[in-house]
């Protein structure tokens, strides 16, 4: 992935520590403190630097177990809809946390080197992210 | 094997297949209208139904050569033709529980729950459609994605629907000598046990083919209507008790 400023996927923005950056740069754009086209550089690093956190900050494995509603796949973009899932975080303090959700979509992309696959809409995005249905 | 309880006449209350006549004979109370299966079929199997009492005073044999033992049908594979050119992508995208990945492979796999079946949906607009356990599920299952089709907007129609081959099992609950069967019916039989277990048969008249196994089960495949698969069951299992293995 190295040298590919093109190649990180910009879901990530629509995380609720994504919208939260988004917010906070429109508010400097209105104010006038930062030209928009900074804004967009900081947006092109945190889709750099979420991704880069997420695989290799993140040791955490977590199992999600639920009805699968749907699913679907296009354009290397697997797209699951799973009904009462059921997240067991590992590793995380005493014993292993248990979060639950109606319903929550996982979207999972072709990571640049394949290796491992992204997901979003896990764990407590997730319960952000089920009002969407 | 649930369906070996099955009522020997399913099928027979369905298809007309003349050997199929003594069913109403035994067990069978009046016509297929218990049978769920047979519940949409036309005026046409009303009056087979009528007809049946009649010839069956004549002793032609039961549907299968053992009472109560009739192959089970596990897979009906079935093609359509639905003359309208697809854009996969577009199907992909839109419905649900769908598949397109045009490196590995170039059709849309789709499934649906009910009936529980896989579809195989190309560019051309011809669709293969597996899975299904019954002719009529696998026809409903057809229309069903027919319709799917239809409603992201292309003018699938529903033309040269077919049933290519049904698969059918059976347990005839007794050990066999595959080696004995395989020796003198050497034209039909290759029995390769280093290269599989079974010994597959390949019967002329039908044209089934049939994976028999030690243990006594038996696969059956390559029929296009379920009366091909009774039929080589019933002739089978003459040759197997043959060649039962006493354990």
């Amino acid at each position: 992935m190295a040298g590919q400023n093109q190649s990180y996927y910009e879901f990530y923005r629509g995380s609720s520590i994504g919208t939260a950056l988004t917010d906070s740069l429109d508010e400097l754009i209105t104010q006038g403190d930062i030209p928009p086209q900074l804004a967009m550089r900081v947006l092109q690093q945190f889709d750099k630097s979420l991704t880069d956190a997420l695989q290799k900050g993140v040791k955490t494995k977590t199992n999600v177990k639920g009805h699968l509603s749907t699913y679907r796949l296009c354009d290397d973009v697997w797209t699951f809809v799973v009904k009462n899932p059921n997240f067991k975080m590992e590793g995380m303090g005493a014993g292993s946390e248990m979060i639950t959700a109606p319903k929550i979509k996982i979207v999972a992309c072709k990571s640049g080197d394949a290796a491992a696959d992204t997901k979003k809409g896990g764990g407590k995005a997730a319960a952000a992210a089920q009002n969407d249905y | 094997m649930s369906g070996l309880a099955l009522p020997t006449n399913k099928a027979a209350s369905k298809r007309p297949a003349p050997q199929n006549n003594a069913v109403a004979s035994s067990s069978k109370p009046s016509g297929a209208g218990a049978n769920p299966s047979s519940g949409g079929m036309d005026e046409d199997d009303e009056e087979l139904m009528e007809k049946r009492p009649v010839k069956a005073v004549v002793g032609v044999p039961e549907i299968t050569a053992v009472q109560g033992l009739v192959p089970t049908l596990q897979n009906i594979v079935a093609t359509v033709n639905l003359e309208c050119r697809l854009d996969l992508k577009t199907i992909a995208l839109h419905a649900r529980n769908a598949e397109y990945n045009p490196k590995r492979f170039a059709a849309v796999v789709m499934r649906i729950r009910d009936p529980k079946t896989t579809a195989l949906i190309f560019a051309s607009g011809k669709m293969v459609v597996t899975g299904a356990k019954s002719e009529d599920d696998s026809r409903l299952a057809s229309r069903k994605y027919a319709r799917i089709i239809q409603k992201l907007g292309f003018d699938a129609k529903f033309a040269e629907f077919k049933i290519q081959n049904i698969v059918g099992s059976c347990d005839v609950k007794f050990p066999i000598r595959l080696e004995g069967l395989a020796f003198s019916h050497g034209a039909f039989s290759s029995y390769e046990p280093e290269l599989f277990p079974g010994l597959i048969y390949r019967m002329m008249k039908p044209k089934v083919v049939l994976l028999i196994f030690v243990s006594g089960k038996i696969v059956l495949t390559g029929a296009k209507v379920r009366e091909e698969i009774y039929m080589a069951f019933n002739q089978i299992y003459s040759v197997l008790v043959e060649f039962r293995k006493e354990a």
